[in-house]
């Protein structure tokens, strides 16, 4: 949904990554508005997850520019990412089994007051946060080793929303999960456009990526293979472009 | 609240309001353990274990013993009273999914969002593993599921499920939904038309509820109603009773997808209703529509205003026909509230016929989005007596196969656990 005017969210141009003697990506272009869901898809080695690092600062291009908002940016680290309001979801999602729900959300950005944690504060964030996300988690005071598969997705979601971020990466949430974790997780990402946010989601599953998805854009061999608007394209037209029996542009043949 | 507390009952107004606190919280999250009821009320162990005798001698609850991280828990559940039924509602853009019991209180549920064209294989495999799945957080086991009803945007033939106008829903045709249904969960299905299901839903416990008579509108990606007639769910011969989605409009219109030309569909459903805003707005959701005519945009709220009178000339002719007393509106579109609907009422009103004894009431649904999945559970609890009452019991193939359904379940369970 792009009727804001202005400047993209994030915008990445001819972004190129080499790494040694591969090329995981030449020349891609990337754009995420507000208030939109931008799936990346692509084979494994596409360069979807290396795109992904870009943006929430693991990884730096060779060469290309980011803009965040129309200014020209260098997400030099992770926390670089934060403080611009990037957040990001990995697939392994990075969540401390020893820790509870509370503990988990703001690990590295516990809320002080001189110096002495504000425990009732931030449970009370947490409660409302996962209430936000319609999230299913009885208690903020359960450690993540007790919950289910679904229930640590919600959590690592929930954590992207501490610290009011604008853009939310998420590298295959669904991945392994039951239907009805799977449900959770995309009412989740619903959400999370209906706040205003841009979210881009990287995953495998067609019907996942077409059931909540806004625009689609395909990674072949670490180039752009198109472009497509999820809720007029088919099955069919995305496979194509995955597979690469179709091309954006005939120069890409050559390619791999 | 300090008011309350300084009253002689002080004691066990408190002990009442902590009662509630539980049972809200078991309602919300199906069957939940001892310990995760402390987590989730914030009251001490021994409160709710007393809490819970209490609850259990008074038959509101039930306990049984499962295993939550390697431990023997207490599951603590409402006591369903003999069984479960599973509504389903697909629709074009969201799957809902709701387990209710004998009294029609739903215990669980769970919305999926889907692709546009979803494909039938994979829609109706992931409904049948939601039904599973949520059986199973409430607390419950498929064996006591009873019957699943089904509702589809389109009509249907209520033995087969299958749908009776080609091409409505692409890729849909000539399933024999309650064979695909039944042999997967192996219990009794049955499939009826969303809108109807909706009629039945308001016309019972609703909006409608104490009319003889009554319509009910479903406003979502494309248009429906469901008539009741004397209390009944009025179908028709092959289920296109109501369907006014395909009542012609424009005689010079664009080809709907039934093979008529300029049905009200074409005119208001979800692709004409976005299509005008493309240029001014970008490209957007049903959802998106909804959720900024309810912010107040003016282009939205216009699009909207102008489906609801659209919808209106319609729903006004058909209530000429019925004659009912009331008009409930339910759909995505409704949530709009009198954005839809005071036009639509504008354009029935004008009818003088409609309008001689008494105004014709046209109201907004009362259950909102549970309607269709509300109604295909009364539906589904209606067939789920049949096997009982005249002895008539599922073929003995379909036991075999809940065997195997039954593990499948348990797999899913225990990966949730891990």
């Amino acid at each position: 949904m792009n009727e804001r005017g202005g400047a993209p969210l994030l915008s990445m141009r001819q972004i190129s990554k080499r790494f040694g003697a591969v090329e995981a990506l030449s020349g891609v272009d990337f754009e995420v508005r507000a208030h939109e869901v931008v799936a990346l898809v692509g084979d494994n080695g596409a360069g979807k997850s290396t795109l992904a690092r870009m943006v929430s600062g693991v990884l730096q291009p060779d060469a290309g520019i980011i803009e965040i908002e129309g200014q020209q940016v260098s997400i030099s680290s992770p926390s670089v990412a934060h403080e611009m309001r990037i957040a990001t979801v990995f697939q392994d999602l990075a969540l401390a089994d020893n820790l509870d729900v509370t503990a988990n959300l703001f690990l590295g950005h516990e809320l002080r007051e001189n110096g002495m944690l504000q425990d009732g504060r931030m449970e009370q964030i947490t409660r409302d946060v996962l209430a936000k996300l319609a999230s299913r988690i009885p208690s903020v005071r359960t450690p993540l080793s007790a919950l289910s598969a679904g229930q640590r997705q919600s959590v690592a979601i929930a954590r992207t929303l501490i610290g009011d971020p604008r853009l939310v990466v998420l590298d295959e949430p669904t991945a392994a999960l039951s239907a009805v974790q799977t449900a959770e997780v995309l009412t989740h990402i619903e959400r999370l456009r209906d706040l205003g946010l841009g979210v881009i989601l990287i995953s495998h599953n067609m019907t996942d990526v077409r059931a909540v998805s806004d625009r689609i854009e395909v990674l072949r061999h670490g180039r752009n293979n198109g472009s497509f608007d999820a809720s007029r394209t088919s099955f069919e037209e995305i496979l194509a472009a995955i597979t690469g029996a179709t091309h954006v542009e005939p120069g890409l043949r050559s390619v791999g | 609240m300090r008011l309350g507390g300084a009253a002689s009952g002080s004691q066990s107004s408190l002990r009442e309001g902590n009662r509630s606190l539980v049972v809200e919280a078991i309602q919300r999250f199906g069957g939940l353990t001892q310990v995760e009821l402390v987590g989730a009320t914030g009251l001490s162990a021994a409160t709710v274990s007393s809490i819970v005798k209490e609850l259990q001698t008074a038959g509101l609850v039930d306990t049984r013993t499962t295993i939550r991280s390697g431990r023997r828990a207490q599951l603590v559940r409402l006591a369903s009273r003999t069984g479960l039924v599973a509504g389903v509602l697909i629709g074009h853009r969201q799957l809902r999914v709701a387990l209710g019991d004998i009294a029609h209180d739903i215990v669980a549920e769970q919305v999926l969002p889907l692709p546009d064209e979803h494909r039938v294989d994979t829609s109706l495999d992931r409904a049948a593993l939601l039904v599973v799945e949520l059986a199973e957080r409430a607390g419950a086991s498929l064996d006591e599921v009873l019957a699943i009803g089904v509702g589809l945007p389109a009509p249907v033939e209520p033995g087969t499920g299958m749908i009776t106008v080609p091409g409505i829903m692409r890729g849909w045709d000539g399933i024999h939904i309650v064979h695909v249904m039944s042999k997967r969960l192996a219990k009794p299905v049955v499939v009826e038309n969303d809108a109807n299901l909706g009629a039945l839903a308001e016309s019972r416990f609703g909006a409608a509820r104490g009319y003889r008579d009554s319509l009910y509108v479903r406003a979502s990606y494309g248009i429906g109603a469901g008539i009741v007639i004397s209390g009944q769910v009025h179908r028709g011969f092959a289920g296109t009773a109501g369907e006014i989605g395909h009542v012609q409009v424009d005689p010079q219109g664009a080809i709907c997808r039934c093979g008529s030309r300029g049905c009200l569909d074409t005119v208001v459903g979800a692709g004409a209703l976005l299509e005008p805003l493309r240029a001014s707005h970008g490209s957007l959701a049903l959802r998106d529509v909804v959720q900024m005519a309810n912010d107040g945009d003016p282009g939205c709220r216009q699009v909207i205003a102008d489906a609801g009178a659209a919808i209106g000339s319609v729903v006004a002719s058909l209530a000429v026909a019925v004659n009912p007393q009331c008009v409930a509106v339910g759909g995505e579109l409704a949530e709009t509230g009198e954005v839809l609907i005071g036009p639509m009422r504008d354009a029935i009103r004008r009818r003088v016929l409609l309008n001689q004894i008494a105004p014709l009431e046209v109201l907004p649904a009362e259950l909102g989005q549970r309607a269709e999945v509300l109604g295909a559970i009364a539906l589904a609890l209606e067939a789920a007596e049949i096997p009982l009452d005249a002895a008539e019991t599922p073929p003995a193939a379909g036991e075999g196969a809940d065997g195997g359904t039954q593990e499948d379940g348990d797999d899913h369970g225990v990966a949730e656990r891990r």
